[in-house]
């Protein structure tokens, strides 16, 4: 079932994929999956996820998103919403690794096998900025990225984490002060 | 603050996550999570009936439970105090014998708390079934 184009023509395209998601469209949940699943990959891969768990990470927020996607309510951007999903699947993920006794991802759980030409190409200062993120408090460590990495204004940000710019922007600066510290 | 770091920093965040991102198979991607989307419902419904089912089930076991221990426990007191009746014990007494049983009672409690029925003022003049229900009346 999909809703009728006219009822949706004039809405952003996000909002007319959901709607149609919400009427039963299974090809509008599938493009939208194509139109987030790599800025998501990138924001988990980036906080912390094993790389060879990235692809599980991103099914599952999707999951949950389209799940409880009643909820949204435009106050920010659809992708800003899925990121901040995609965070407490992370947070999730950490529990149970650690309650399986794996290193928490704190620890910094990064997959350490793979093409070792992949691993030479990383900067030892990108391997540094990685390391040095797993140490900062949850809500800087999100800020910087959404800020640093996806490019938000700390406005978007601060409506996505129900916070205040003000309060993101201090988040911000916190982050980048320790990050130059870890990565000199 | 030093703007050169600062930039530097952004810069490299930029790249974080770069290659996990290429590496993703979108299409695949996008086709599991919507399988998922359409197995889920039937196994959270299904989910939701076996749970419900084991609530049902265990407030049946508890509730009956705890009415059954609740009438289990008078009832069971008042088979102990039929059983405990010194007067059917005495069943076997004869009349006299229960009249010396009710004499030797009545001089250790004292003669104003036995229950003589009306108009008889002696236990002389009471036959076995009157004497045993003087016995029950003293049983309380």
């Amino acid at each position: 079932m999909s809703l009728p184009q006219a009822a949706t023509a004039d809405l952003p395209r996000d909002a007319a994929l959901i709607l149609a998601w919400q009427a039963g469209d299974e090809q509008a949940a599938a493009e939208l999956v194509g139109r987030h699943a790599r800025p998501l990959a990138r924001f988990l891969a980036g906080a912390g996820a094993p790389e060879g768990d990235v692809d599980d990470l991103v099914q599952e927020t999707f999951i949950r998103a389209f799940r409880s996607v009643d909820r949204f309510r435009g106050q920010c951007q659809f992708r800003t919403w899925l990121l901040t999903i995609g965070a407490n699947v992370l947070r999730d993920f950490g529990r149970r690794a650690a309650r399986r006794k794996m290193l928490p991802l704190d620890d910094g759980v990064r997959d350490a096998t793979g093409d070792p030409h992949e691993h030479a190409e990383a900067s030892e200062a990108e391997a540094l900025l990685a390391a040095g993120l797993q140490q900062l408090p949850r809500l800087q460590r999100e800020v910087f990225l959404l800020r640093a990495q996806q490019g938000l204004e700390y406005e978007e940000i601060a409506a996505a984490l129900a916070t205040t710019p003000g309060a993101a922007r201090v988040h911000y600066h916190h982050a980048v002060r320790r990050l130059k510290e870890v990565v000199k | 603050m030093n703007m050169d770091g600062d930039a530097r920093i952004e810069s490299l965040a930029k790249r974080l996550g770069n290659e996990a991102a290429a590496r993703l198979d979108v299409d695949a991607t996008a086709r599991k999570v919507v399988e998922r989307l359409r197995e889920q419902p039937a196994r959270r419904a299904l989910w939701i009936h076996q749970t419900w089912l084991r609530i049902a089930a265990s407030l049946v076991i508890v509730v009956g439970g705890a009415v059954a221990i609740r009438h289990g426990q008078p009832a069971r007191t008042d088979r102990a105090h039929d059983a405990h009746f010194v007067a059917d014990d005495l069943r076997d007494l004869s009349t006299d014998e229960l009249r010396d049983v009710l004499a030797g009672f009545d001089e250790m409690v004292g003669s104003s708390t036995v229950a003589v029925p009306e108009g008889s003022t002696d236990l002389r003049e009471l036959d076995a079934h009157q004497l045993r229900a003087v016995l029950r009346s003293l049983e309380g």
